[in-house]
């Protein structure tokens, strides 16, 4: 092994977006645990001789209308979105790509009682189906993650079934039906492995539109209620003062906009160091 | 031979380097080759060795990437280097390996072959058409109006690289660069693609350029021959000169490596090692960590040294090299087995496609059609046919990979059932093609092995472990690739686990799948010997299939000649390997039969013989209508055709076509 190789497989430290994703990340989630013990003022107390106030010395992020602290407001609510991007992403992918892999696997009969359902899912616009699923009952933040979890389904079902087909072809999956591996063990041991990196992208992504249609949904009344903080729900509320006090929205729209830019570096970052063959290539 | 003339293509101290991420990768260094007019320069090398780099440093088409420099380049007095945009599709045609990839699937053959016409000529484009036209037929294209219309995905494989050499010659060009032309195709096709580039010097005076990894075909076409290793040129000379007493260690090499038909009862010499690191050349001769008669001196740079008419080779004991042996000695002929077959298939038949629920009128095309075999404990049966013969699909079959239409398969005398117990699974095993996609890159090689071991419950704990550790020794890998990822391994090194992975259950029977059809001649050797190695000590019988018949010839102990789905010859190597042959194996063994068989796309219809549109020796309509017959040439050698024993015995062949020459091999 030369030098140079050396070099290269020494550089198998972890990938600068996934540090920086998960550092602001895991800003955002301890915040979020935390929020309720440090938040400044109490995120739902009125306080009427304050009302929007600018952001200042006092009030960092400034008052809404009711007088109350937007930064508690932004610390209390931080986790529903957290809440709403994982928890929903983590519902589709585990529905999603055991049936895609299924589906897979058992080309025929299995694959279309699999799919069919799926492409019909699919053809709904996503807040549409949402709207659907949460209009008959009571709105609440877990039938939200529900919502919005059912909604990506069938696109990590689509793209797990496309990623495992190719693999499906290696020779290495030959060998293993070769020693009479069964479909279980061979998505589990050689497929998966190998089907993570796009996964892993996508729901990179997944999580990233899982949190903006849940804010969306809340903006339309239909996630966490009032008083509660959701930062969707925030941004809706602000709307008829946003030439007064464009504070009260614009504080919940850039925690937002950091937390999406978190979840993609970090979704990138994991991807990266996830794969061995983006590491260092030792000499052979 | 020309007369000495200037040459049309003279390159001399090109060196290509490219910036990595961690260091300067340097592709070629100082290479010097030239080509005389009306010649054909051949230049050899295995995988990495920089022989496309010097393709596409002669068209210009490195890059950006690339850092490009030369003494001198120059093409017909013209700098090769500055010009070469201005050269390339109009003096300088270019045919590259693949003419499935090289053609645009969504253009027509005509428009292909006119598009430098149109483009570099001008030509209105009736007359580009009527060009191409005349080119088509010239390269021997039947029915060339309708090829023309054509899509490349209508044409076989010959066909389509016949339309990229007319295509590459429709600017009129005086030099042709031939980048692996024939690499994609059949033996077969093979035969008869050289025949027409040998046609094509003759009638055009076309110079040619010739890359390659295989000595094989270099020797039928080329005047010169020009070695390259790891990016440096290590020997020229006159091509017979070369191949009969080469004079640098690694020609010699490539040689010894080389399976043949009629050497197959020697042991192949394989080269140990692998290529160097391009990215820290070393200053000396940068083979020395391979070669047989390194000494401390070889340390020193190397020059190009002067070594007989002609020749030139880059090693100061080349004097040397012609005492290094070529062959091994010959090794113990297996003893042919008495016992009851361990692998016995009978009829099994298997065809794809089919009508359905939709298109009710589609044929179902039986890529394996009633094939049947024995394999014995210990035996080595090679079967060898061309791409599309069916043979992978009889390897699955035959392991119940995939479900058969119909025929009988028994192992140790037991039936197989369609979904085999574990008991089958363990003991009948398989070695795949591809070394890079054989392997899961998501799992070392200890977790690899380990498989296996699990799933049969052979072992566990530190039993697996001491056994992964047998496993790497006996294909020959050290105990510290364990932890190594697939990507970490070089091409050889995967086949190895995969063959690893395969004897880990310690199996009776092994499919081998083209196993080493993907590897470098020199890296092949070495699997060869392997394979014929753990037969000899663990008494594994091989289902060896492969394309090429020299690799067949020299490992297996009977081999069974497969065309379209059917055997067409089977029987011991020995009399397989001569005559009488089955007409389409002599076309296998000998490039004369081969350009004598007939160019068909078509699927035969009738009940008659499958070979019967191609074939050389064709007898008349009864070839075309009724089976043949099994004919018994010698004890246990069957030939399947309707010409008498006595007369395939004679050569079939007419007089080849004039200027062409036999293989020239030592």
């Amino acid at each position: 092994m030369s030098a140079a190789a050396l070099r290269h497989a020494a550089s198998r430290r972890l990938p600068g977006t996934l540090l920086l994703g998960g550092a602001v990340l895991g800003a955002i989630a301890v915040l979020a645990v935390i929020g309720p013990w440090i938040t400044p003022y109490n995120p739902t107390a009125f306080a009427v001789r304050f009302r929007f106030v600018p952001p200042g010395a006092a009030h960092w992020f400034g008052t809404d209308e009711f007088g109350r602290d937007v930064l508690s407001r932004v610390l209390a609510g931080a986790h529903y979105s957290l809440v709403m991007g994982f928890g929903a992403t983590a519902l589709s992918l585990a529905v999603g790509v055991p049936l895609g892999l299924l589906a897979a696997f058992h080309r025929g009969l299995v694959e279309e009682a699999i799919m069919r359902p799926i492409d019909l899912l699919i053809s709904l616009p996503p807040v549409l189906l949402g709207l659907l699923i949460l209009a008959v009952t009571p709105p609440n933040l877990f039938k939200t993650v529900l919502a919005v979890g059912i909604v990506y389904v069938p696109i990590l079902a689509r793209l797990s079934r496309a990623v495992a087909l190719g693999l499906l072809e290696e020779d290495f999956v030959t060998a293993a039906r070769a020693r009479g591996e069964g479909a279980v063990s061979i998505l589990a041991r050689e497929i998966l492995p190998n089907a993570w990196p796009p996964i892993i992208v996508e729901s990179g992504l997944r999580v990233t539109f899982a949190i903006l249609l849940g804010s969306s949904l809340s903006f339309l009344g239909l996630g966490p209620q009032p008083p509660g903080s959701e930062w969707g729900l925030m941004i809706a509320e602000s709307r008829e003062f946003l030439d007064r006090a464009p504070w009260i929205g614009l504080a919940p729209g850039f925690s937002l906009c950091v937390l999406l830019i978190a979840v993609n570096l970090f979704g990138e970052g994991l991807r990266e160091f996830l794969d061995p063959r983006l590491r260092g290539r030792a000499g052979g | 031979m020309a007369e000495a003339a200037a040459p049309i293509l003279a390159v001399e101290g090109l060196s290509v380097s490219y910036a990595t991420p961690y260091a300067r990768l340097f592709a070629l260094d100082d290479v010097s080759l030239a080509i005389p007019r009306g010649e054909v320069l051949g230049l050899v090398g295995e995988s990495g060795s920089g022989k496309s780099t010097v393709v596409l440093a002669a068209l210009g088409l490195l890059g950006e990437a690339a850092s490009v420099s030369a003494r001198r380049a120059e093409f017909d007095g013209r700098d090769l280097l500055a010009d070469a945009a201005a050269l390339r599709g109009r003096r300088i045609g270019v045919v590259f390996q693949d003419p499935a990839a090289a053609l645009n699937p969504a253009l027509s053959i005509g428009l292909q072959v006119a598009e430098p016409m149109l483009t570099h000529q001008r030509l209105p484009r009736t007359e580009a058409y009527a060009r191409a036209a005349a080119l088509l037929g010239e390269l021997g294209i039947p029915r060339v109006a309708e090829i023309m219309q054509a899509y490349p995905h209508q044409l076989s494989g010959g066909m389509k690289q016949r339309a990229m050499i007319a295509a590459a010659l429709a600017g009129e060009p005086e030099l042709l660069l031939l980048d692996e032309p024939t690499t994609a195709l059949d033996v077969t096709i093979e035969a008869q693609i050289l025949d027409l580039l040998e046609g094509l010097r003759a009638s055009r005076g076309l110079s040619m350029l010739l890359v390659s990894h295989n000595l094989g075909i270099v020797g039928r076409l080329c005047d010169r021959l020009t070695i390259l290793y790891a990016g440096r040129t290590v020997e020229t000379g006159p091509t017979a000169a070369v191949l009969a007493a080469p004079r640098h260690p690694y020609t010699r090499g490539l040689l010894g490596a080389l399976p043949r038909p009629e050497a197959r009862a020697r042991r192949l010499l394989p080269i140990p090692g692998a290529l160097p690191d391009l990215r820290s050349p070393d200053p000396g001769c940068n083979f020395r960590p391979r070669c047989p008669l390194a000494v401390a001196a070889c340390a020193e740079p190397q020059a190009m040294l002067p070594a007989g008419p002609a020749r030139r080779v880059r090693c100061h004991r080349h004097a040397l090299v012609a005492d290094l042996p070529l062959l091994l000695d010959p090794v113990a002929p297996s003893r042919p087995s008495a016992a009851a077959p361990l692998v016995d298939v009978e009829g099994l038949t298997r065809g794809f496609g089919g009508p359905t629920l939709l298109r009710r009128r589609r044929t179902r095309v039986h890529a394996v059609d009633g094939m049947s075999l024995t394999i014995h404990p210990g035996e080595i049966v090679g079967l060898v046919g061309e791409s599309g013969c069916g043979k992978s699909t009889l390897a699955r079959l035959i392991l119940r990979l995939l479900p058969a239409d119909g025929g009988r398969l028994a192992f140790d005398g037991r039936p197989v059932p369609e979904r085999p117990d574990l008991a089958f699974r363990r003991r009948a095993q398989i070695v795949l093609q591809n070394p890079d996609g054989s392997l899961n890159p998501r799992r070392t090689v200890e977790a690899i092995l380990r498989r296996p071991l699990a799933h049969f419950g052979l072992a566990q704990g530190a039993a697996a472990g001491r056994e992964v550790a047998r496993l790497l020794e006996l294909v020959r890998l050290p105990e510290a690739y364990r932890s190594r990822y697939p990507h970490q391994l070089s091409g050889g090194e995967k086949q190895r686990v995969g063959i690893a992975r395969a004897l880990a259950t310690r199996p009776d029977f092994l499919v081998c799948d083209e196993a080493v059809s993907a590897l470098d001649v020199s890296v092949q050797a070495a699997v060869l010997n392997l394979l014929q190695d753990l037969r000899d000590t663990l008494g594994v019988a091989y289902l060896f299939i492969s394309h090429d018949i020299g690799v067949i010839a020299h490992i297996a102990d009977t081999i069974v000649v497969m065309y379209r789905g059917h055997a067409m010859e089977r029987g011991p190597a020995d009399a397989v390997l001569h005559a009488p042959h089955h007409p389409y194996t002599e076309a296998l063994l000998s490039a004369g039969a081969a350009r004598q068989m007939r160019l068909v796309d078509t699927a035969p219809s009738g009940a008659g013989c499958r070979f019967a549109g191609a074939c050389p020796r064709k007898l008349g309509a009864i070839c075309d209508i009724e089976p043949p017959p099994w004919r018994e040439a010698s004890a246990g050698h069957r030939i399947l055709c309707h010409i008498p024993v006595e007369q395939l015995a004679r050569p079939g062949l007419r007089p080849g076509p004039a200027g062409a020459r036999r293989p020239q091999t030592p």
